[in-house]
């Protein structure tokens, strides 16, 4: 058990480590802690060791024995012999100065007291509290080896331990108790001398340790629950890993998890004992295990990393085809001015190397100067801010189909390099840097949606971070209505007749009064086009809500259900010439997305108030065919060609009364309302006719579990605070499918299962033809047996439906008990883009709908 | 004052223009008269008072915070100088409607105060009539042959100078300069701006936030079809730091205008369009001129950068920094600022442009490139602002951007270096357009030699020694 610099430093944390001991003895383990010198002490060493004045060094020496009597004083135990030699010896070493030793090897010697100290502080303190505990001096067991690249200094101050077990010391440590306590950090090498480990040192120690007694588990005591899917601070969304095996682990630690440092995994791997990373403020949180390769599992991706701030340099030449000592030549000019080389991608004519951000890089000469030089030999090319997308998972290569979703999102960007190594552990991409905030959330998300992370396993994917460290604001999801009050009416309704179905009018209400909360939105329209059954458009003009309709169709739907005083707003896209004519003569808001209309029909408009929809020319949504802006989508017009808009508005004197745009579905990021809120006003501001702002809608919906909801509380932050700086605009928003999706189930029923090789396949009376999200978006939507819904799910399978097409998959690798023929089968989240989207294909009936008031 | 935010005015102050109002049945294009109605000023607050034919006063208001108590012997300049202040302000109003008659309810001006206007209407709105197609010449006229005024005399003012701080590098460079010189300075803005606010404090020098609020009824003309476009906004802050240098006392005025906000952005039908025309040396000769004439003979008003170009300007900020992660050029005028370059630098604007490709020469790649966030010379989608910029097919932007030379010249010593020369753009350069011009006329040195013209006061000409 490994415990840190702050879990050593006070009394509080160090009854906490007695605790913790005491149960796994209690377990029946035998335990050896390995611990950091007390916070803030290796730093206080290291300045006494800079320190030339020997006065100076003395009083530091001093200083620093304080803080290990005021810990005793807080503990209440007198100052221990073996403390009290180790503190002698320390104040002699800051008397004598580096001159005996030699610099190194005294600096080293002193810095080894953290350690010495806080160990043999706590041997005292468990032995006192009651758990015996031997102190055992780390020098003893860790035999520093020295290898050929290796330096003085390498060699005494970040040193290399060879740890094979050793059933001798095994046996030492047995004859003397069951509890010891030894050093992080700190080994011996062959002359004798004290040496250091470097970063990560205490780690690294107890990874040793572990090794040389082939230890039951390493245990990682730290200030987190383990290693996430990402970092934290730029996906909350991020998953607690809970398994691991040792080439993933070191392979994620290396591209950007700090909680463990790479070198600690290696000395395990080869005996093969298991590293636990516990949480100790939570230590009843799972962890993360990292052990040997765990093979009864899926391929998954595990996590996803950037870094920022690369500058790449890409060479080209014919010159080094086939050219002995190219290269060689090449990467001299980059050690000649001071440049490390990190990724490499080659081809026969290329070679791309990426630099990490150094002050040499950014604030000399050195990059021109490495041009110039490189220039004589090859096309150079200096690529920047770039950042490092690495993907981690084992068989890297074997899960790319999978990663469709994911790299088409790449597709829209500049991708300068790819890199993969042979060790199939880990792809990574190079883009721009700018892309990387908004980017990294959004492939986390796709990865799962995607299937590439398969959060859905619980063995391997724990809890996010959000709901294990977020703020107290995140709520936590009320169980759905279909799993409490309403299932015994739907397990009757689905008995009657599947497929079917049911929406649950109160939650529509409940998800509008949500929205209405949103106290810097003047108006709301619901997005019809995500469900149009009248008894929906009722209770959503009684909230208050305007309706948005993009056809002749929906609008005369709408106008049929709800009364006159309800605002409503045409939004069409490529609508022929008739529909505007015909919507001009309804009370509609019409709005435009491109120049053909006024340029070929502009009398149709003429005196008349319009809303322009522009497109601010890029996208973001859950999936390629829901993003609705960029070159790529065909809505909006173009921000370049809003003058020529302008100007043609003039002619036929329409006024441009708002500003819309709306860029994609499924958005769970507050701050991308309120980019698009402030570039429309700022857009708005050079325009003098417009009244309100439309920020559209993409509220998104989570939908696997454990996924954060969209922040309303947040997002009214943000809103607000861009209503602030431009107060003289209404702001409108459309949300669609955040009002309805949760509202409404597919209830189906098992018709029959199907065995082929390792795959089951479950199939129900209906799919593709009532609900395509799954085939057009791969969206994944929860699927339960309502009819079994307490039973554990064994069985892993393929939920399929009777349409003759391979796409009609409604959920791929579910976890679900095992299943009877005739049993209800629920899959939720189907109020938005379920029917409305639904075919007569294959001629199978349509599911019908029902109403629950 | 952000340093040309596209100067339109609902930018100014739009804060605080409310949108609920009943609307004016006036049509604004189709009025006779603009009127100077009336300008008062009371505890710190100016109050510019204009109409349109027998409509609804229009009425903006000028904040001065803390404003101290007016010594009687300052009260003439200061009356003077707010009169100057209303007829300036004016401008935004006017511009709505456009009428062919100008009405002074006080009687007619002056000739030199009525000369300066008819300049600063006529050049100051050349781009905003050449935008909406009018021709201003001749219709500008304010009303001439009032009495002479009397030589003002010297107040002897405190020898200190304000420095308008616009968030982009000229008025930062202005700033280090006079510090450089131990010079008692404020940084001073009008109008609320984050990016500015966050400028002016990483100066170190106290500051002054002067708040313009535009007659809210100018917002429900542009909705009902008033004319909007450009305006000479510099004019305007010019007129109120003149206001503000009386009232708080301080005896300059240092802009920070470059020797290119002189050169005209077009020509049309005859007339030369200047963007920056209140930027430019014959408005700061104007009003300089007019300042010592009629408000205190000893009341500076120049342009420290004036001697420069703007590649001179650039070479300089360069070194400078601890702003490269405050300032923005920017015209997209972010009024939410966040942490990351594209909350600062839009990458679109031909501020954007300009400002990329004039620090390039002069910092490191890869530090240039953590400043915008991304390499706007590797962008295709960006060859046009550039070739703007260049003045190639096209014209220069109207934008407060420097010369098409001096772009030139900036993109020639790029295409020089090793580590620029594959960029798309840099490439472009290379192979299209750079055969179609001289070399001799590119190089960049001549760029940082100072011109001889300039107003700067004897005090603080020492200041100009940090641009060598």
């Amino acid at each position: 058990m490994k415990f840190g610099g702050t879990s050593v430093a006070t009394l509080p944390r160090w009854q906490n480590i007695l605790e913790l001991v005491a149960t796994r003895r209690a377990e029946g383990a035998r335990v050896l802690v390995v611990v950091s010198a007390l916070s803030g002490i290796t730093d206080a060493l290291k300045q006494l060791c800079a320190q030339e004045d020997k006065g100076k060094r003395i009083e530091a020496a001093k200083a620093i024995a304080q803080r290990h009597y005021d810990l005793l004083d807080h503990m209440q135990l007198a100052v221990p012999d073996a403390l009290g030699t180790k503190l002698g010896e320390l104040a002699k070493l800051a008397d004598e100065g580096p001159a005996a030793l030699g610099e190194l090897a005294w600096a080293a010697l002193i810095q080894a007291h953290g350690e010495l100290l806080s160990s043999t502080l706590g041997a005292a303190f468990l032995s006192h509290s009651g758990l015996p505990t031997q102190w055992v001096d780390a020098r003893e067991c860790l035999a520093a080896v020295a290898l050929p690249n290796q330096n003085e200094r390498t060699k005494l101050l970040s040193a290399m331990v060879e740890a094979k077990p050793d059933p001798a010391l095994n046996l030492r440590l047995a004859k003397q108790g069951d509890v010891f306590i030894t050093q992080g950090f700190i080994a011996r090498e062959s002359q004798g001398r004290t040496v250091l480990l470097g970063r990560g040192g205490s780690d690294t120690s107890a990874s040793y340790f572990g090794a040389l007694l082939k230890a039951q588990r390493v245990e990682i005591w730290t200030d987190v629950a383990g290693m996430f899917t990402a970092n934290p601070r730029q996906v909350p969304g991020a998953r607690l890993l809970q398994r691991l095996d040792y080439e993933e682990a070191q392979e994620i630690a290396s591209t950007g998890a700090k909680v463990l440092h790479p070198r600690c995994l290696s000395p395990l791997r080869e005996p093969r004992v298991p590293m636990l990373i516990k949480d100790t403020n939570r230590p009843e949180l799972e962890g993360t295990v990292i052990g040997p390769e765990v093979r009864e599992h899926a391929p998954s991706v595990k996590a996803i990393s950037a870094r920022k701030g690369l500058t790449l340099v890409s060479m080209e030449s014919v010159g080094m085809w086939q050219q002995v000592g190219f290269l060689a030549d090449v990467f001299a000019q980059f050690k000649q001015h001071g440049l490390s080389v990190d990724l490499i991608g080659s081809a026969e004519t290329n070679v791309t190397v990426s630099l990490d951000p150094t002050e040499n890089l950014l604030d000399s000469d050195a990059i021109a100067a490495l041009a110039s030089d490189l220039a004589k030999v090859c096309r150079v090319k200096v690529i920047a801010p770039c950042a490092a997308i690495t993907l981690v998972g084992r068989g890297m290569r074997s899960m790319l189909h999978t990663l469709s979703g994911v790299l088409a999102e790449f597709g829209q960007l500049r991708v300068h390099m790819i890199s993969q190594s042979s060790n199939n552990l880990n792809l990574t991409f190079v883009v721009d840097e700018n892309v990387v905030d908004d980017l990294l959330p959004l492939l986390h998300e796709l990865l799962i949606a995607a299937g590439a992370l398969r959060t859905d396993d619980s063995a391997l994917f724990g809890p996010s971070w959000q709901a294990l460290y977020g703020s107290g604001e995140v709520p936590v999801p009320a169980a759905s209505w279909w799993r409490t009050t309403e299932r015994q009416r739907l397990l009757e309704l689905g008995a009657k007749a599947t497929p079917r179905y049911v929406y649950h009018l109160p939650t529509v209400r409940q998800q509008a009064r949500d929205l209405k909360t949103l106290a810097a939105v003047d108006r709301l329209h619901y997005a019809v086009k995500a469900n149009t059954h009248p008894a929906i458009l009722k209770a959503l003009a009684e909230e208050g809500f305007g309706f948005e309709c993009v056809s002749p169709g929906e609008m005369k739907a709408v106008m049929a259900a709800v009364p006159e005083s309800a605002p409503l707003l045409f939004t069409p896209n490529f609508a022929p010439r008739e529909d505007y004519a015909w919507a001009l003569t309804t009370r509609a808001t019409v709005s435009l997305d491109s120049l053909y209309p006024l340029e070929h029909w502009g009398e149709l408009f003429r005196g008349r108030e319009i809303v322009l929809r522009v497109d601010l020319g890029r996208g973001l949504g859950h999936h390629e065919k829901v993003r609705t802006g960029g070159s790529g989508s065909k809505f909006g017009l173009p921000v370049e060609l809003v003058d020529t808009f302008l100007k043609l508005a003039d002619g036929h004197g329409v006024i441009v009364r708002g500003l819309h745009a709306h860029l994609g579905s499924g958005i769970l990021d507050d701050s991308h309302w309120g980019e698009v809120y402030s570039q429309l006003a700022s857009l708005a501001e050079r325009i003098g006719s417009v009244a309100f702002i439309d920020i559209g809608g993409g509220l998104g919906v989570p939908s696997h579990p454990g996924e954060a909801r969209l922040d309303i509380a947040a997002l009214d932050r943000v809103l607000r605070e861009v209503k602030a700086a431009y107060p003289h605009y209404k702001l409108w928003m459309e949300p669609g499918r955040y009002l309805v999706a949760d509202a409404g189930v597919l209830l189906t029923r098992v018709t029959q299962q199907k065995g082929k090789s390792a795959l089951r396949y479950l199939g129900v009376d209906t799919g593709m033809n009532s609900l395509i999200r799954p085939a057009l978006y791969e969206a994944w939507h929860e699927i339960v047996n309502l009819s079994r819904l307490d039973e554990p799910a064994t069985g892993l399978f393929q939920v399929v439906g009777p349409i003759c097409e391979s796409g009609d998959v409604l959920g791929t690798d579910r976890r679900l008990p095992e299943p009877q023929e005739g049993d209800v089968m629920l899959i939720a989240q189907a109020g938005a883009y379920g029917k409305v989207m639904s075919s007569p294909y294959n001629m199978r009936d349509e599911a019908e709908e029902i109403i629950i008031e | 004052m952000q340093e040309c935010a596209p100067c339109s005015d609902p930018h100014v102050g739009a804060g605080t223009i409310r949108s609920d109002r009943v609307t004016t049945t006036i049509q604004p294009r189709l009025t006779q008269v603009f009127r100077f109605v009336r300008c008062s000023y009371a505890n710190g607050v100016a109050e510019l008072v204009y109409a349109f034919d027998h409509g609804e006063e229009l009425i903006e208001t000028v904040r001065f915070p803390n404003a101290p108590a007016l010594p009687a012997s300052h009260k003439a300049a200061f009356d003077r100088a707010l009169k100057l202040l209303h007829l300036i302000a004016g401008v935004s109003y006017y511009k709505a409607g456009v009428p062919p008659k100008i009405d002074v309810a006080d009687g007619p001006l002056d000739n030199a105060t009525a000369d300066l206007l008819d300049a600063l209407y006529l050049h100051g709105l050349a781009e905003f009539a050449y935008r909406n197609g009018l021709d201003l010449r001749g219709r500008v006229a304010f009303p001439h042959g009032g009495a002479a005024q009397p030589q003002a005399s010297a107040l002897n003012l405190p020898r200190r100078t304000l420095v308008p701080i616009g968030g982009g590098k000229d008025s930062l460079v202005a700033v280090e300069a006079i510090k450089s010189i131990g010079g008692e300075a404020t940084a001073v803005w009008v109008g609320n701006s984050n990016l500015i606010a966050s400028c002016a404090e990483r100066t170190g020098l106290p500051t002054l936030n002067i708040q313009r609020e535009l007659a809210p009824q100018l917002f429900d003309l542009n909705r009902i079809g008033a004319w909007n476009g450009h305006i000479p906004v510099t004019a305007v802050n010019s007129a109120i730091l003149a206001v503000a240098a009386i009232l708080y006392g301080y005896d300059s005025i240092a802009f920070a205008n470059e020797r290119s906000a002189s050169a005209a952005t077009l020509e049309y039908e005859g007339q030369l369009v200047n963007h920056q025309w209140s930027k430019g040396y014959t408005f700061e000769q104007l009003l300089g001129d007019w300042l010592h004439t009629q408000v205190a003979a000893d009341l500076d008003y120049c342009s420290l950068l004036r001697p420069y170009s703007e590649l001179a300007i650039t070479r300089t900020f360069a070194k400078l920094t601890p702003y490269f992660d405050a300032f923005s050029s920017c015209n997209r005028n972010f009024k939410i600022l966040g942490p990351k370059p594209a909350d600062r630098w839009c990458g679109q604007c031909p501020k954007c442009h300009f400002v990329f490709l004039a620090l390039a020469p002069f910092l490191s790649k890869p530090r240039l490139l953590q400043i915008f966030g991304r390499n706007l010379l590797d962008d295709d989608g960006q060859a046009a602002g550039f070739d703007a910029l260049l003045e190639y097919q096209d014209h220069k932007p109207f934008e407060c951007v420097g010369e098409g030379a001096e772009a030139r010249a900036a993109m020639y010593a790029l295409s020089q270096r090793p580590e620029w020369q594959e960029d798309a753009l840099i490439a472009r350069f290379r192979s299209e357009i750079l055969p179609q011009l001289n070399v001799a006329d590119l190089a960049l040195e001549p760029w940082l030699e100072p011109s001889a013209e300039h107003r700067i006061p004897a005090r603080l000409q020492h200041a100009l020694a940090f641009f060598a």
